[in-house]
């Protein structure tokens, strides 16, 4: 009976060297992508749909012929949406041999997860992680997708001063984003010879902003730049239009969201601007719409947001480096810095400045309309 | 002057529902001794109960506004009412004998269970009422824009309010509720029912807070799982600064808390508005501990 086991053993060792034994007949081996994501989670449905927007680019590059011949193979990590399961996500895919890894969605989570790639010595390009502080660590192999909140307020108070209001009125509801946004933006303002009329915050969870309102109007401005969420934004239009007061309210990307129409009543929201990156639905370039084509046959409706096609931009960024400079993530962070000209993606053109972040103009103005639709402006 | 009669207005319909809420808290305590912190969720059902027919059948567009609301304030009563009787037999009656620290805590594990059943029914998001079942009609009062919804609440709350008072002191059934409130002891010798004015304490409350929370609805028009923390909070202060136990104190904590906020607000900073409501509370406390209106305890010794 023992000889049995050890003539069994024997035989699987020498078929498990058969089957490890480079072969003649097989290809090169598969270059290894990491995509870290948030499928499960509170931010399910967006991890979700990054995971679709870059299979979708993996079987593209996979059936055209690969990377030069060689194979994409995605590794998918769960970041749960939380720092501590991000940080075991990331292990795994280091311990999976990527050399690049895209991801991921929410600005903390990123940051659990930047040193462990950065000494595995792993690209990480985040797709959804707008906080400053990502990209000012000196970490050579960082780079995002996404534009940082300082772009975002240098946009909003661009677009208010384009739209001709002179008397700019700033309310915040004290959350990190929102004061630092409504910051950057009074800094904007006072550089632009802006005159901000009043400055103060709201607090969030609360239903009565009426008073907020009335303080603000005694300052008469022309326009309220509110940089909170979309609840809080519903409230001050609701209560703005029920103290008969016809002001222009403006807002941040917080407020991209169709609850806001439904909970202010079209007749409040209509007149409302916010700055946001376009959705997919207004992203009209070739390249973009022969991919929204693809997405829309296999899985029948657009992703929900902007935050998701940006994961697939990384994804298209570092095939191109790969196939410039080879499957070296050293090699690959030094062409994205340098060598990365106005590539073409499906979020507008991309290129990394000297911190990872990328150049360009993302962030679009929005008005809604009688209909209480989201109308992009320009 | 005109600006300071606007803010007025602001701090009373802020305050009035803080006072309806406080009254839910106030009850319980005077008789019990329990400070019943899943009054909070029993607020938030009422808004969402009242949401059901409200806003997803929409019943304003059937019976028109009055009637809908009417119909609809009902039911709300009527069923968080019916929780309210619930949660006393499922989480205070079994513990009525034992350490008051036992109901405590009995009290938040049914304030953290409510608030999952009513995020698992109705889901997470933000909640839209119909927001055109009132019209958006302003009045002009002393120059000052007055919005008919806002007068709405707050002369609903002030009626609720009102009823209420006659009846702790008109009725028999009020004066059984005081006496119990006074103690349950002598109460119980002199034939009151404790038991029944205990229920009757946990029906009453919860109805107001209900309908505290479906005017809520109707007036900001969103409604999500948690609003009842915030509200909660705020009202058991109310319930505190009035002298917890005492229900014309619990009316006037409410209203003072709304007029202290909203005037913090207005002549001081949004962002300091909480902190000096809640100074002008600790010196409250400090200089009269048992609260401006003080539950009769000398009568008791």
């Amino acid at each position: 009976m023992r000889a049995f086991f050890f003539f069994l053993s024997l035989l699987t060792m020498v078929a498990s060297l058969a089957v490890f034994a480079p072969g003649p007949a097989q290809a090169a081996d598969p270059i290894r992508i990491g995509l870290m994501a948030p499928t499960t989670g509170p931010w399910a449905n967006e991890g979700q749909d990054m995971v679709k927007v870059v299979e979708i680019l993996v079987n593209k590059v996979n059936s055209s012929g690969g990377i030069n011949g060689s194979m994409i193979a995605l590794e998918i990590g769960d970041d749960g949406g939380t720092p501590k399961t991000a940080t075991l996500a990331a292990q795994r895919l280091v311990t999976r041999g990527v050399v690049a890894v895209v991801g991921t969605y929410g600005s903390a989570v990123t940051e659990a997860s930047q040193d462990i790639y950065d000494e595995a010595g792993v690209v990480q390009i985040a797709t959804g992680s707008t906080s400053i502080r990502l990209s000012e660590k000196g970490l050579k192999l960082f780079f995002r997708t996404c534009p940082r909140d300082d772009e975002q307020g240098r946009v909003l108070a661009q677009k208010v001063k384009e739209l001709g209001f002179k008397k700019p009125a700033i309310i915040h509801d004290n959350t990190s984003y929102a004061k630092g946004l409504a910051e950057e933006v009074q800094a904007m303002f006072s550089s632009l010879g802006l005159v901000v009329a009043y400055f103060d915050t709201i607090t969030p969870g609360e239903r009565d902003f009426a008073v907020a309102l009335s303080k603000i109007k005694a300052q008469n401005p022309d326009i309220i730049v509110f940089t909170g969420y979309y609840p809080e934004a519903s409230t001050l239009l609701r209560q703005k239009r029920e103290m008969g007061w016809d002001v222009a309210i403006i807002g941040g990307d917080a407020t991209n969201n169709r609850a806001l129409v439904e909970l202010a009543g079209p007749a409040a929201a209509a007149g409302y601007y916010f700055v946001s990156p376009p959705g997919p639905g207004d992203m009209k370039s070739p390249v973009a719409k022969e991919f929204f084509k693809v997405y829309l046959e296999k899985h029948k409706q657009l992703p929900s947001s902007v935050w998701s096609v940006l994961a697939g931009d990384a994804f298209n960024v570092i095939v191109e480096a790969i196939a410039k400079v080879g499957p070296d993530s050293t090699k690959i962070a030094n062409y994205l810095h340098h060598g990365l000209e106005d590539y073409q993606g499906l979020s507008g053109t991309i290129s990394f400045n000297e911190k990872g972040d990328r150049i360009g103009e993302v962030y679009r103005l929005y008005r809604v309309d009688e209909k209480g639709d989201f109308i992009l402006r320009d | 002057m005109a600006h300071f009669i606007e803010q007025i207005i602001y701090g009373l319909t802020v305050g009035s529902v803080y006072a309806l809420i406080a009254l839910g808290y106030t009850m319980v305590y005077g008789v019990m001794k329990l400070i019943n912190f899943a009054h909070g969720e029993l607020f938030t059902l009422g808004a969402f109960i009242g949401f059901v027919f409200l806003g997803t059948l929409s019943w304003g567009s059937y019976f028109g506004p009055a009637l809908a609301i009417g119909l609809t304030a009902i039911l709300v009563a009527g069923s968080t009412a019916l929780a309210g009787h619930f949660l006393e037999r499922v989480a205070y009656r079994p513990l009525r004998h034992s350490d008051r620290l036992a109901a405590v805590v009995s009290a938040l594990g049914a304030s953290i269970f409510l608030q999952n059943v009513i995020m698992v029914v109705w889901g997470a998001q933000y909640r839209a009422f119909n927001a055109s079942l009132l019209p958006t009609v302003v009045w002009r009062i002393f120059g000052q824009s007055v919005s008919l919804v806002r007068l709405f609440v707050f002369l609903t709350a002030v009626i609720i309010m009102l009823s209420l008072y006659l009846f702790i002191n008109r009725t028999r059934l009020g004066l059984a509720i005081r006496a119990a409130a006074i103690d349950q002891g002598a109460a119980r010798l002199m034939g009151v029912d404790v038991s029944r004015v205990i229920a009757l304490v946990f029906v009453i409350g919860p109805a107001l807070g209900g309908l505290a929370g479906l005017l809520v609805g109707i007036y900001y028009g969103q409604i999500n799982f948690n609003m009842g923390q915030m509200y909660g909070l705020k009202a058991f202060t109310a319930a505190v600064i009035g002298g917890i136990g005492n229900i014309p104190g619990a009316m006037l904590g409410g209203l003072l808390l709304g007029l202290l906020e909203t005037l913090a607000d207005a002549y001081v900073s949004g962002a300091w508005k909480d902190a000096l409501a809640f100074v002008a509370l600790i010196s409250i406390l400090i200089f009269r501990p048992t609260g401006i209106l003080p539950e009769r305890v000398a009568e008791k010794l």
